[in-house]
């Protein structure tokens, strides 16, 4: 049993003071020791002893007794124990300061320590132990150079001084600088060998920092030889074998950490570390347990943090996301850097993203990220987050790099591709494709939504393998996959049933085909339909929406797709029954509700479409944009309806469908189809240069878009070009639609086309497009009205000319045959059915054919005889030509012979001279020489003359011959030319009596016939007078045989509008589907 | 979270090789299905194949409407016969496709040509319904039939050639007309009840009649319409049997199988083409595929496949065992409106025919085999 003994003054008695039985009350103690003058090392041992037991009160009541001034003025001479006394103070109040937390208590603490540590040095400057005191401070401070200046002071003062070498070391462990450290610990074991196991621990630790792992678990286990219970060898050995991720020794670690808590249960690292163990082995009630203790044990801010973070993390994971939000907050509570421990803000950031605390969640990643920018999770998360609060964009970057940080992140690739699905679909596919190799590679099990979204982009960009091949893959084994090879099981191909196919259903159920159809793979299944049906394959579609029906009879847009398969199909009862189907299903799915109203409209059930649309309008607030629009479209039919017009009426409903779809427009501006109704409407009030602005700019928009099928536009267009009479172009136009959206199977844009024709006078061109309709409809007889009529009007044109051959003639009677044929047929007809003619109309044709036929003999007649005397003209033209050519060669030959006579006689004569002349030369011979000269001189001369006088006369000839010949051939162009000209004149007068004559005939017959160009609003008002004026029967459509003709011009936009309704519904679907996908993605997300 | 990873991680350890037999498990059953489908697919790559042998561009100065062959006669070969919208019929002689003879004498456009079984006489429709009936060799006429405006579309002889079958258009009838008298020796109304049921709305064109086939055995005989009725005629007792349900739209094409007397054929509007049974009136089966409407339909003389044309530009050749589409061919650009399998017969005539003939103004030929 320790004791101190106080030596009572001036004498040998001594107190005895038991060190376990201090009294309680410090002032006991101090009264003995201030009355007996003890010496002050007894003062220090109390305080020690006070110190010890943790009486920190009665410990400073002692020091500060005996540091006061009167103990200085008494004890001046006991230089070393007044400092002792100092410097324990100091390190006392520095040791507070090191814990305190609150700044300013902080602050206050090591002020009062530094006043003692001055005070010291007022005693003496050169006490290392002072000087170590000092650096200690600084050290706590956290002023780590003047504190190493501090121990160097003390060093100097005393080259050993152990203190201040372990002060030294310290710092530099703390400055990084571990190599240092441990040479200044090796140097402190060298000095001091038996020196406490601590000193090896500070060794262990900077050979562990030093990545000597060896040599620090050496000296960890030296440390532990020397101190078996030294807890942070201990742990320090733990978290070595924990972090080597070998089971044995993970196991061996955990058994350290046992140890060192069972050693000292207060080590908050060992209670963490173990806490951290029993969180992954999933016990989380020790976790708490641990965590509890840990707080006793630590006001570490650090170590308690680490607990806070092992308690929240326990909560989060068993679900309990409140509490574990509380914990995660306490543990960032704690810390003053998230550099020092970033887990519980990661953690924090993600409770409360399932809290749905975006914002705050959002700045919690962030500061993850500033700690640790690549970090793929969080950026995964803040990711998350921007797309949440609909900041696509900064999504999409921060995908973008946790896809660059992480290439193999299936879930940054996964979210990435659906944030570009809005913008890219072929980066999108892109995204999910590397995703989808990723997923392979690592055969992880595939996530049925990422195969879906593949299938629904290969889909969407037409490439229908790849799309089959993703939703197949999704799909698995199944029923789906008999249905896709078309083969039931046995090889038996599929049945055909339109209708209910339940039956068919239950039937293989009892022959065991499993028929079931997860929740999760519906979606797919759909898409898969689609495809099939995009395809045509329309036989495997409706068995797989059958099949969908047949377990999920909740699932709408099933029935919605049978519904408008079985439209296309013409089949409407059947689609009407399955539209009905859904809504008993849903009453209020709008989608159903406007297919209903659609095909009411097209039965043409006129209030009952309206009705229908007048409600999803009621209960979508106006919003439904589909039924906006086709409300639009139904007071756009209602004002060009044919039969009752009433301009004031018309006005109405064009005005209220201009509304509509403007009001789509504000809903909606990139609404193709609200535009083309309002380019629809601004045309039927003659503004054709602001919608033919709208068409074509709809028009760039629908070809830039592969799934946008919109003909209507291009129609429109065409019809804005007739409008203006830029017929070639409309022509162009018709064509082009035809070609690329019909198969050139749709009679009204032929009939559209024929029209563009008619209206060009290229009355042949619009024949032919006509017959190619009738073959196509050949039950629309109207079209063969048409026909006829083009006909006719050829014949007329034909005739009317003022120059054509026999053939042309001769063509346009057959024509006309043909016409009347066609006229009377139909006259028959249309006295037995109603087919939209009038009788008296085609009596009226019938006749004027005729009457026309009549007058075509008489130019059949004079364009035979005109051929005939053509041919005489020809034949006599030839023969005079002939006869010409003849006498020409004729002539020739005689000149040709004069000439050659000439020469000869010539020859002759020059003959006759030279023989004359020889014969004088004989005589010449004999006379003298000089004469001789003279005569042939002469001699030569004359022949020069005479040769030049021949050229001239040759000359001359040439002359003559040629002017002999013009004026020949002027007689002949007067005699071919006057008898011409005069058959011309001839000519012209009869042509142009017929004309009149066939024009009489063309007023006689039909006065409002319109035959002759006239700009198409006339026409229609005239008929609208006609029609107010006389209360005839129905003069809609049989009022003039042009009419018929004109009469596509109004149902022109009224039969592509029909048309523009299917697609926009189908335009809907196919959204519909890519919406599925999408919802389908993000409830994956969700339950993720 | 870092807890959730690390418990995934062990998880994904312990299921691995749990998964790793699954997948060999799959892959086992790939392989199977994959050598099941190779065997199949060689079984039906020994049995049917149509192979281009040659297209004729500009067969006809306009769109070729009709096609058929002329069953080989007198040491004759079979010959093609087309019709087209340049109001014109030809024969042409396989395989060259060299042109045996030009017809003229329609005015508008030639809809529908039919051919005599014993190959001596044919027959050929415009559009303004008349009916010229020709003798093959010499072209002299042996018969104009007139009719009202498009009271006659397509037609076909009697398997026997005693008759000859008109449809007969907006008169909601079929015309049979006596191949010797040339006389009409029946009428059979697409209707149970009388004339005044009948109705041409102008939506669907009503029953207006587009197509005849005579069933093999030639008691039987279909006629197709605009709104895609079928009537079914007992021709004996010239009377309506049923009708067959399904087609809402025109069908344009129709033909009985040559192999089974029930069996019947249709091609329709709404991109479907349709196998009857026409006794119990029953829907076996709806093939579907062409991208439009389908114009016409044959059946290969073997009765296993049918081979179709649409004005999506194809030909398809379907099989009947597994009723899909085994095969498209694009030799076409335009619409298709006729195709045909050669008659079997004539002389050192082994090897299988198909012709197509094309809006495009041009007529295919096609290897079957």
């Amino acid at each position: 049993m320790a004791c101190v003994y106080i030596p009572v003054q001036n004498t040998l008695e001594e107190v005895k003071v038991v060190l376990d039985q201090l009294p309680r009350d410090a002032a006991d103690i101090l009264d003995i020791l201030k009355a007996e003058q003890a010496p002050l090392h007894l003062w220090l041992t109390f305080a020690r002893e006070y110190f010890k037991q943790g009486k920190m009160k009665e410990f400073l009541q002692i020091l500060e007794e005996g540091s006061s001034p009167e103990i200085d003025e008494y004890y001046q001479d006991v230089k070393y124990e007044r400092i002792a006394i100092l410097n324990a103070l100091g390190a006392y109040y520095t040791n507070l300061g090191k814990i305190e937390l609150k700044q300013r208590e902080k602050d206050e603490y090591f002020m009062r320590a530094t006043h003692y540590y001055n005070k010291v040095s007022h005693i003496d400057q050169h006490e290392p132990s002072t000087w170590v005191g000092k650096g200690q401070l600084l050290l706590a401070k956290g002023e780590l150079d003047q504190s190493y200046s501090q121990f160097k002071i003390a060093l100097e003062e005393q080259k050993d001084n152990i203190p201040a070498l372990l002060g030294q070391a310290c710092v530099e462990f703390n400055r990084g600088h571990f190599q240092e450290s441990l040479n200044l610990y090796k140097t402190v074991l060298q000095l001091h060998p038996g020196c406490p196991a601590s000193v090896r621990l500070g060794i262990g630790l900077c050979r562990y920092r030093l990545g000597q792992p060896k040599k620090a678990r050496e000296a960890f286990n030296r440390t532990l030889q020397l101190d078996p219970e030294n807890v942070e060898a201990l742990v320090a050995l733990g978290i070595m074998d924990l972090n080597t991720n070998e089971i044995e020794d993970v196991h061996e670690g955990m058994t350290k950490m046992q140890a060192a808590f069972e050693i000292h249960p207060f080590c908050a690292m060992a209670l963490n570390h173990l806490a951290n163990h029993y969180f992954f082995t999933g016990d989380h009630y020790i976790v708490e347990q641990l965590m509890d203790m840990a707080f006793v044990a630590t006001d570490h801010p650090r170590m308690k943090a680490h607990s806070f973070f092992n308690l929240a993390r326990s909560h989060h994971s068993k679900g309990d996301y409140e509490r574990a939000s509380v914990y995660y907050r306490a543990s960032v509570n704690e810390l003053k850097d998230p550099h020092d421990f970033i887990l519980p803000y990661y953690g924090l950031g993600q409770v409360q993203l399932k809290l749905g605390d975006l914002k705050t969640a959002l700045s919690n990643f962030e500061k993850v990220l500033e700690v640790h920018p690549e970090n793929c999770e969080s950026l995964k998360a803040v990711g998350y987050i921007f797309l949440q609060q609909g900041r696509l964009e900064k999504a999409l970057q921060t995908f973008k790099k946790a896809t660059r940080i992480n290439p193999r992140d299936v879930d940054a690739w996964i979210e990435m591709g659906e944030l570009l699905l809005s913008s890219d679909l072929v980066a999108a596919l892109d995204a999910f494709n590397t995703a989808h190799s990723l997923l392979k590679k690592g055969r992880d099990p595939m996530p049925t939504g990422l195969l879906n979204n593949i299938g629904v982009l290969h889909f969407e960009r037409g490439e229908f393998e790849l799309a089959q091949r993703a939703f197949c893959e999704a799909l698995g084994d199944g029923f789906w996959r008999n249905v896709t090879t078309g083969l039931l099981p046995g090889d038996v191909p599929l049945p055909a049933v339109y209708g209910d196919r339940d039956e068919f259903f239950y039937q293989l159920e009892n022959e065991g085909v499993s028929l079931e159809v997860p929740a999760g793979k519906i979606t797919v299944i759909f898409n898969l339909a689609r495809l099939f049906e995009q395809q045509h394959q329309s036989d495997k579609a409706v068995i797989l929406y059958q099949l969908i029906l047949f377990k999920h009879p909740k699932y709408v847009d099933a029935h919605i797709r049978l519904a408008a398969m079985a439209q296309a199909r013409n089949n409407i009862s059947l689609s009407m029954e399955l539209v009905n189907r859904a809504l008993k299903e849903d009453e209020i799915n709008a989608d159903a509700l406007s297919f209903r109203g659609n095909l009411e409209l097209r039965a043409d059930d006129w209030l009952k479409a309206k009705e229908t649309l007048k409600g999803i309008q009621s209960m979508s607030d106006g919003k439904d944009s589909y039924s906006t629009l086709a409300l639009g479209n139904w007071n756009y039919y209602a004002a060009t309806r044919g039969e009752k017009k009433d301009p004031k009426l018309e006005a109405t409903h064009l005005e209220k469908a201009r509304e509509l779809y403007q009001k789509v427009l504000v809903q909606r501006p990139n609404n193709l189809y609200a535009a083309n109704g309002l380019g629809v409407v601004l045309a039927e009030k003659g503004l054709f240069d602001i919608s033919k602005d709208i068409f074509t700019q709809v028009q760039e928009a629908a070809s830039g878009n592969i799934t946008v099928q919109m003909p209507d536009v291009w129609i429109n267009l065409a019809h804005v070009f007739v409008g203006q009479g830029q017929f070639g172009l409309a022509v162009k136009m018709y064509q082009n639609c035809l070609r690329r959206f019909y198969f050139n199977t749709e009679t009204n844009v032929l009939l559209y086309l024929a029209r563009s024709h008619y209206e060009a006078e290229q009355w042949q061109e619009c024949k032919s497009v006509l017959l190619r309709a009738i073959h196509l409809a050949p039950s629309n007889y109207m079209l063969r009205f048409d026909a006829a009529i083009a006909m006719q009007k050829f014949s007329t044109a034909t005739l009317q000319k003022s120059k054509r051959s026999a053939d042309e003639v001769r063509q346009s009677v057959s024509e006309l045959k043909n016409a009347l044929r066609l006229f009377s047929q139909l006259s028959g007809i249309s006295s037995q059915h109603s087919h939209g003619f009038d009788e008296k109309k085609i009596e009226m044709h019938v006749e004027y054919c005729k009457h026309l036929l009549d007058a075509a003999k008489v130019h059949l007649e004079a364009a035979e005889r005109e051929e005939q005397q053509n041919k005489q003209k020809q034949e006599l033209a030839r023969q005079a030509a002939m006869a010409e050519e003849a006498r020409r060669k004729a002539e020739e030959e005689r000149k040709l012979q004069m000439e050659r006579r000439k020469r000869e006689e010539e020859l002759k004569r020059v003959l006759e001279q030279e023989e004359y002349f020889e014969r004088i030369k004989e005589t010449w011979k004999v006379q003298g020489r000089e004469k001789f000269h003279a005569e042939d001189n002469d001699g030569e001369g004359g022949a020069n003359e005479k040769k030049e006088k021949r050229k001239e006369k040759r000359k001359r000839k040439k002359e003559k011959r040629s002017k002999e010949q013009d004026s020949e051939w002027e007689e002949k162009d007067d005699v071919e030319g006057e008898p011409q000209a005069g058959l011309q004149n001839e000519e012209l007068e009869e042509g142009a009596q017929d004309a009149l004559a066939a024009a009489g005939l063309l007023e006689d017959s039909d006065e409002e016939d319109a035959m002759e160009k006239e700009a198409i609003p006339p026409r229609r008002i005239r008929r609208k007078h006609a029609v107010a004026d006389s209360d005839e029967e129905d003069m809609g459509i049989q009022d003039s045989p042009a009419a018929a003709i004109p009469n596509k011009n109004e149902s022109d936009v009224e039969v592509p509008e029909n048309r523009f309704l299917e697609d926009s519904e189908e335009e809907t679907f196919d959204t519909s589907t890519a919406l599925e996908a999408k919802k389908r993605r993000i409830s994956d997300s969700e339950s993720e | 979270m870092v807890g959730e990873r690390e418990s995934e991680r062990a998880e994904r350890g312990q299921g691995g090789g749990e998964r790793a037999k699954r997948e060999r498990e799959r892959e086992r059953e790939r392989e199977s299905e994959r050598e099941r489908k190779g065997r199949e697919r060689g079984r039906e790559g020994g049995r049917m194949k149509i192979a281009s042998l040659k297209t004729l561009a500009n067969a006809h100065h306009d769109g070729v409407w009709a096609a058929t062959w002329v069953p080989a006669a007198d040491g004759r070969p079979a010959l093609l016969m087309t019709g087209s919208a340049d109001e014109s019929v030809k024969l042409w002689r396989a395989d060259g496709l060299e042109l045996e003879r030009s017809n003229t004498g329609h005015s508008l456009g030639v809809v529908a040509v039919a051919a005599h079984p014993a190959g001596t006489m044919a027959a050929s429709t415009s559009l303004d319904s008349f009916v010229r009936v020709f003798d093959v060799e010499s072209n002299a006429t042996l018969a104009a039939l007139e009719t009202r405006p498009s009271e006659a579309w397509q037609m076909q002889f009697h398997p026997k050639g005693e008759l000859l079958a008109v449809a007969g258009g907006g008169s909601a009838s079929v015309k049979l007309f006596n191949t010797s008298t040339w006389k009409a020796d029946a009428v059979l109304l697409v209707s149970k009840g009388d004339v005044s049921d009948i109705k041409l709305s102008e939506k669907t064109g009503g029953k207006f009649v587009l197509s005849v086939a005579w069933s093999l055995d030639g008691k039987r005989l279909a006629c197709s319409t605009m709104d895609g009725t079928i009537a079914i005629f007992d021709v004996n007792r010239g009377k309506l049997l049923h009708f067959l349900e399904g087609h809402f739209m025109p069908v344009r094409s129709l033909v009985f199988s040559p192999t089974d007397s029930r069996v019947l054929f249709t091609a329709s509007d709404d991109m479907h083409v349709h196998m009857y049974d026409t006794e119990n009136t029953t829907l076996i089966s709806a093939m579907s595929g062409h991208a439009s409407w389908v114009l016409s339909v044959d059946v290969s003389p073997d009765g296993s496949a049918i081979a179709t044309g649409s004005s999506d530009r194809t030909v398809r050749l379907w099989d009947l065992k597994t009723r899909a589409s085994i095969q498209t061919m694009n030799d076409h650009t335009d619409q298709v409106w006729a195709v045909t399998f050669r008659p079997p017969g004539g002389e050192g005539v082994r090897v299988g025919r198909l012709a197509s003939a094309s809006e495009d103004k041009s007529i295919s030929l096609y290897d079957y085999s």
